[in-house]
């Protein structure tokens, strides 16, 4: 009895700790939002609310150049081997890294693909690129995100929802 | 006697030393401590104006370097950090490395932070309209420039360079060259408020200067003013008192001369027998009897006063009856108001209380009055009054007693009234009229009449009379109560 409530006002204080914490200034999305969350980001300017996954593999293959709003679209990728990348070439784009690689070079030889992606090492990195180009899409862990960016939805789902389609493999990560 | 008034309108100041003379007078009454209190005065109030000129100086200073020289170093780190920003902005251009570009434009974002805040800063801080107006187009160019800035970064760290440098040459350089016009013109106001201010504070400097060497000035005229003041009243007064006594000597060699020569005579007649009857050596003998006593009275008068003067004198304090002193005065008196035909009229309050003092040194006192009231009386009222009254002393709290003696004689003049209480002092009206005098009456009667806890005051009108009156204090109860058990005690 006495370990439970030990338990209990530790699991109290790091929840308060969570809300008080000056560096979150973001306020981290409603729900259940566990690490292996991965958040599709854009730029505050971005008129873009939600995508499907079918466009967002566009999107991430280079086949869609421009944004409703005229913007010329840029995109962000992270390393090659970090687990975020790693989860968008899976379950947006359906390849392996041999075969994103083979698409953008056949794709730039020819013509298809009209965007070549920038390829940062750091959430951080990510993030900063996407506040300074209006045009940039990229993507993140949900903890990595703040109010510098915009967080898009995939098929309609929002972040802190249950059936949001798009997970890291943490067991892959680790 | 003419030679003499010469003498004494000679040693008298004229002109603005008239003026000064009463102030002189005070000084040199308390000259040493009067006149380090002046300087002490004096030096604190320098003082304290310089302390406070330096304060205004140092103010001043203080305002000029937080208000401009600040303020450019302010401007200075704004130049620093708008080249900055821009600076930083280029760098991008010189990588294709996207973390180094991200890196960079993070680094120009910083610095136009900065610039943006310290323009926000100055905005707070014009005042002029000029100012006002340089800083809002400042403003304004500055978010011109960051827009192009933007828009350059954007491109960068999308790969496209050459639009990135179309974009800064088209947009960017203008607009930076506005922005750093801006802040050339914001230096120059700064600059143009500091030489303004350093004006101001070499104005307010000279001034400080020239006050200074204003009070100086003043100091050093007050100080040499002050001590003239107080070198001329000490010759003045030494040269006034030389005058009396030599003025005192020549009266008493006068006074003494004169019944001695009467005596010397009378004794020379009986010695070479030219009077051999029993009824002119009665006669002879009572004019050697009436001169010598003259002589008497003079030389007692004189060792009285100088004994008062000296502080010598020990008075018995007790309480009195006013009418015993005034019999005792008339007594004394009589014979020399008879030889003169004078009447000597005395009105006395019923019931008059007690007063304080020495029986011998108040009869003294009075005896000097009535004795000059005898001598100036003059010629056509032979009347002298006494009265006693107890009235309200000067403060109007307690009663005190006035006896005043009273005459129709020549009167005093209203600018001698003050001087007639000096001792050896005598009138250039009564030198004139050769009424003989040592001067030394009227001081003696005052210091007597001080010595009772008392003073003397005088109304006089030339050609009408004077009235002398002496105010002494009540004897209090417990005084009284003790006097009367020590009588029964001697009785």
């Amino acid at each position: 009895m006495r370990r439970a409530l030990g338990l209990l006002s530790l699991v109290a204080c790091a929840v308060l700790l969570l809300e008080v914490s000056p560096g979150r200034a973001f306020p981290a999305p409603a729900g259940n939002l566990s690490d292996d969350t991965l958040a599709i980001i854009v730029n505050r300017s971005n008129p873009i609310e939600d995508l499907s996954l079918k466009e967002l593999k566009t999107v991430f293959l280079g086949e869609r150049s421009h944004w409703p709003n005229g913007r010329r679209i840029t995109l962000v990728m992270m390393d090659p081997g970090l687990s975020e990348r790693k989860a968008v070439l899976r379950d947006v784009c359906h390849m392996n890294e041999t075969e994103f690689s083979r698409h953008f070079l056949q794709g730039l030889f020819t013509g298809e693909v009209f965007v070549s992606p920038k390829t940062l090492s750091t959430p951080v990195g990510v993030r900063k690129f996407v506040f300074n180009v209006p045009g940039a899409i990229g993507y993140v862990r949900a903890s990595d995100v703040d109010e510098t960016v915009k967080v898009i939805g995939v098929n309609g789902r929002k972040l802190d929802d249950p059936e949001y389609p798009l997970r890291i493999d943490v067991r892959a990560a680790k | 006697m003419s030679q003499r008034n010469n003498n004494v309108e000679g040693i008298e100041p004229t002109g603005v030393a008239r003026w000064m003379k009463p102030i002189s007078d005070l000084i040199a009454r308390h000259s040493s401590s009067l006149l380090l209190f002046m300087v002490f005065c004096v030096v604190v109030a320098v003082g304290a104006f310089m302390l406070g000129d330096l304060h205004t100086a140092t103010e001043q200073v203080q305002h000029m370097y937080a208000g401009s020289v600040q303020g450019l170093r302010r401007i200075g780190e704004l130049q620093y950090e708008a080249q900055e920003t821009r600076r930083a902005t280029l760098y991008a251009l010189t990588t294709n490395n996207s973390n180094l570009q991200v890196e960079y434009a993070d680094q120009s974002r910083a610095a136009d932070r900065l610039v943006t805040e310290g323009i926000a800063q100055y905005l707070t801080e014009v005042r002029t309209p000029r100012e006002i107006e340089v800083g809002r187009r400042l403003q304004q160019n500055w978010a011109a420039y960051l827009a192009v800035r933007d828009e350059v970064l954007a491109s960068i760290l999308e790969g496209s360079t050459k639009e990135a440098v179309d974009l800064d040459l088209h947009g960017g350089v203008p607009s930076f060259e506005r922005v750093r016009q801006d802040l050339e013109e914001v230096k120059r106001l700064y600059d143009v408020q500091a030489s303004e201010q350093l004006t101001l504070v070499d104005k307010s400097s000279q001034r400080s200067v020239i006050r200074l060497m204003g009070v100086l000035a003043f100091t050093f005229i007050f100080a040499s003013a002050s001590i003239w003041a107080i070198q001329r009243s000490r010759m003045l007064n030494a040269m006034r008192l030389a005058k009396l006594q030599m003025d005192f000597v020549a009266s008493v060699s006068h006074e003494l001369r004169t019944p001695l020569a009467v005596i010397c005579a009378s004794a020379q007649n009986i010695a070479d027998g030219v009077v051999d009857e029993k009824e002119q050596m009665a006669k002879y003998g009572s004019v050697i009897r009436h001169h010598s006593r003259q002589l008497t009275e003079l030389v007692n008068q004189i060792l009285l006063f100088a004994s008062t003067h000296e502080g010598r004198n020990r008075y018995v304090l007790r309480p009195l009856k006013v009418s015993e002193i005034v019999g005792a005065v008339l007594v004394n008196t009589r014979m020399l108001a008879e030889e003169a035909g004078f009447v000597v009229e005395e009105h006395l309050g019923e019931d008059l209380p007690l007063v304080t003092g020495d029986f011998s040194a108040l009869c003294q006192c009075l005896q000097n009055l009535v004795v000059n009231a005898v001598k100036y009386g003059g010629e056509q009222q032979r009347r002298i009054m006494i009265r006693a009254f107890q009235s309200l002393a000067e403060d109007f709290r307690e009663y005190e007693m006035r006896i005043s003696v009273e005459d129709h004689g020549i009167g005093i003049d209203n600018a001698e009234l003050q001087q007639i209480f000096e001792p050896f002092y005598r009138s250039p009206v009564v030198t004139a009229a050769q009424i003989h005098g040592t001067g030394l009456g009227l001081p003696l009667a005052k210091s007597i009449a001080e010595a009772m806890g008392g003073r003397i005051t005088v109304v006089s009108k030339v050609g009408v009379g004077s009235r002398f009156t002496v105010h002494l204090p009540l004897a209090h109860a417990l005084e009284v109560e003790n006097t009367t058990v020590q009588r029964v005690a001697q009785l």
